[in-house]
């Protein structure tokens, strides 16, 4: 049997890819949002897996230290070493941070660690770890600095000795390292003013010994629970697993985000839907004479039904073939990750079948209504 | 020896109901029979297109009975489950216009209704073949529509209601789009056909200079249906 969908496509083929291109930038931009929401939870993940700890210690009762401040004094390090099972205890800053390149503003996510002892938090492309403890800094690709240039955080010089690439804070912020300690200066260093001023209240003024946070990894064999159980009970503070941890930036921290993302989708695939069934219809209408002939030359229902929906699952597979070409071509292009993964796409194509299906039911209602006799006369 | 295919008793068509009602046909008998070119003639409005469309089974008629190659189609309801059945089996239509589907080249035209009857493709394309061959446009397979005259389309049509073997042949003003000298081209095709393959044709018309050329004429007038006596004028059918 004759394919009318298909050969009513190819005697319009402009007409027909145009439209699909049009239909095809909007589900590429429903690829972009998912991809946009991947992302967030990509980068929101990339600096605690780059850390990969056990447990988290923060201050007590806060969400610390990506999704609330806290503040913990640093030589708590010593007693977090002598808790059973507890191998490694590492003191964590963090701060977001304006620098500029050039005159031109960056946004960025400092992490100050202790330098030389060989914990790397992050993975270099370029250049080496810090080295001397002294003005030297690493930063990601994606602030546009290179190495040996110069950065002036706070009052103090540094230069680039080493480079991430894709590093970046859950806000997209890409990343700067600095040791621990010129990183607790730029964070809790007051002015020399201020420190005078807190004197003479009667505050000691300038104390920079706080951190963060405190990474801890475990002896193998030790359960995170029983050593984060321990660490509470004795140390009264906040110990997060590292899969709570997870859980808080995912669902607290960018939740919100991804609501708004969800929403926007949603919006989007109602829109697409919309415009395939409007092209639909108007194709339909646009072939009232033709549909009158089929139905009058005895063309069954089941004919005239399956040349219409199968024109707009036609539509809907060629424009979820460029709104794939268009995500991936542009998904580059913007500031923050996009993510774009198969199995979305998957289950993308399946929604646009199903809207593609929905979308041709006004105008396979309108063609079953055509009277034949209407092909009659002039 | 002719074979009656089309007997219509006492039937009629009435549009809307109570004071509003309008009646298209009334009561009309006739029988067609195969093989015979029968016109029919009659103003606007005086109920031509309903009456071939009755007799098309596209409109029911309101009241009456229609017999189709012996099979009743219409007493007080329509007596066939499926009338799109019938038409894609045993009519062919013409029309005004070529009303070929625009996005099929010539022979998928032709070949659209034994298809959709369940002929194999290839048998489909040869009869479509050898129709067009016949009808002069066997060259024109691969053209769309737009490419064609007004003549070469309605030559197209002409085949496409004779690709599914009718019993009966159904044309709206079929020369009506076409100058004289094609109008008169096609006339002669149809009523060549109705001699060769034995097919009754059924032909509406305005033309008076075309009737000559069949062999009844019933002229609907008000709703009334009257079959006129005409003379033969051989000449005219043999030009």
């Amino acid at each position: 049997m004759i394919n009318l969908a298909a050969r009513d496509i190819a005697h319009s083929k402009g007409k027909f890819i145009t439209t699909a291109l049009g239909v095809g930038m909007l589900i590429g931009v429903v690829l972009i949002m998912i991809g946009v929401y991947r992302g967030m939870v990509h980068d929101a993940m990339i600096v605690p897996n780059d850390i990969g700890p056990d447990l988290w210690v923060v201050q007590k009762d806060t969400l610390g230290p990506f999704a609330e401040n806290s503040r913990l004094h640093e030589d708590l390090k010593y007693s977090l070493k002598g808790f059973l099972g507890v191998k490694d205890v590492y003191p964590l800053t963090f701060q977001s941070l304006q620098i500029h390149q050039g005159v031109k503003p960056i946004r960025v996510y400092a992490l100050g660690y202790e330098a030389g002892g060989g914990f790397e938090p992050f993975t270099l492309i370029e250049g080496r770890a810090i080295a001397i403890t002294h003005r030297e800094i690493i930063v990601d690709k994606n602030t546009g600095f290179k190495l040996n240039d110069q950065i002036k955080l706070g009052r103090n010089i540094y230069t680039v000795v080493g480079m991430t690439r894709k590093a970046v804070s859950s806000g997209g912020d890409p990343m700067i390292y600095l040791d621990l300690s010129e990183a607790q200066e730029l964070q809790f260093l007051f002015s020399n003013e201020q420190i005078r001023n807190d004197r003479a209240r009667g505050g000691n003024g300038g104390s920079t010994d706080t951190v963060n946070t405190f990474a801890i990894t475990l002896q193998s064999g030790f359960e995170p629970e029983s050593v984060a159980k321990e660490i509470r009970r004795w140390k009264h503070q906040e110990v997060y697993t590292a899969q709570e941890q997870s859980g808080i930036l995912t669902k607290n921290l960018i939740e919100r985000s991804a609501k708004q993302i969800g929403m926007f989708t949603v919006i989007l695939l109602i829109v697409s839907s919309v415009i395939i069934s409007l092209i639909i219809y108007t194709m339909t209408m646009g072939k009232i004479k033709e549909i009158a002939i089929l139905k009058l030359i005895g063309a069954s229902n089941f004919i005239i039904i399956k040349m219409i929906a199968l024109q707009s699952l036609l539509l809907g597979i060629m424009a979820f073939i460029g709104g794939n070409l268009f995500a991936h071509a542009s998904a580059n292009l913007f500031p923050k990750t996009v993510i774009l993964i198969p199995t979305d796409a998957l289950k993308l194509f399946v929604v646009v079948i199903i809207v593609s299906i929905l979308a041709s039911l006004s105008g396979i209602r309108s063609a079953l209504r055509i009277e034949p006799a209407t092909a009659i006369g002039g | 020896m002719r074979e009656l295919v089309i007997a219509v008793e006492k039937i009629s068509k009435t549009y809307g109901s109570g004071e509003s009602a309008v009646t298209a046909i009334k009561e009309a008998t006739f029988e067609i029979y195969s093989g015979e070119t029968v016109a029919l003639l009659g103003p606007s409005g005086s109920g031509k297109t309903t009456l071939i469309t009755m007799i098309g089974c596209i409109t029911e008629p309101t009241t009456g009975k229609l017999t189709l190659n012996g099979n009743l189609m219409y007493e007080g309801g329509w007596k066939v489950n499926d009338t799109r059945q019938i038409r894609r089996e045993k009519i062919g239509f013409i029309f005004q216009t070529h009303n070929l589907i625009p996005f099929l080249n010539v022979l998928e035209n032709v070949t659209l209704i034994p298809q959709m009857n369940g002929i194999k493709k290839s048998e489909a394309d040869q009869k479509a073949k050898d129709l067009l061959d016949y009808l002069g446009v066997g060259d024109k397979i691969t053209k769309f529509p737009s490419h064609l005259s007004g003549g070469q389309s309605q030559r197209v049509a002409i085949a496409r209601s004779l690709a599914n073997n009718p019993k009966i042949i159904l044309a709206d003003e079929p020369t009506a789009a076409l100058d004289a000298d094609r109008a008169l081209s096609v006339m002669q095709l149809l009523k060549k056909l109705s001699i060769e393959q034995k097919v009754a044709i059924v032909v509406v018309t305005h033309d008076e200079r075309m009737l000559p050329l069949f062999d009844r004429i019933l002229r609907v007038e008000d709703g009334y249906v009257q079959e006129i006596i005409q003379q033969h004028t051989a000449e005219y059918s043999q030009k």
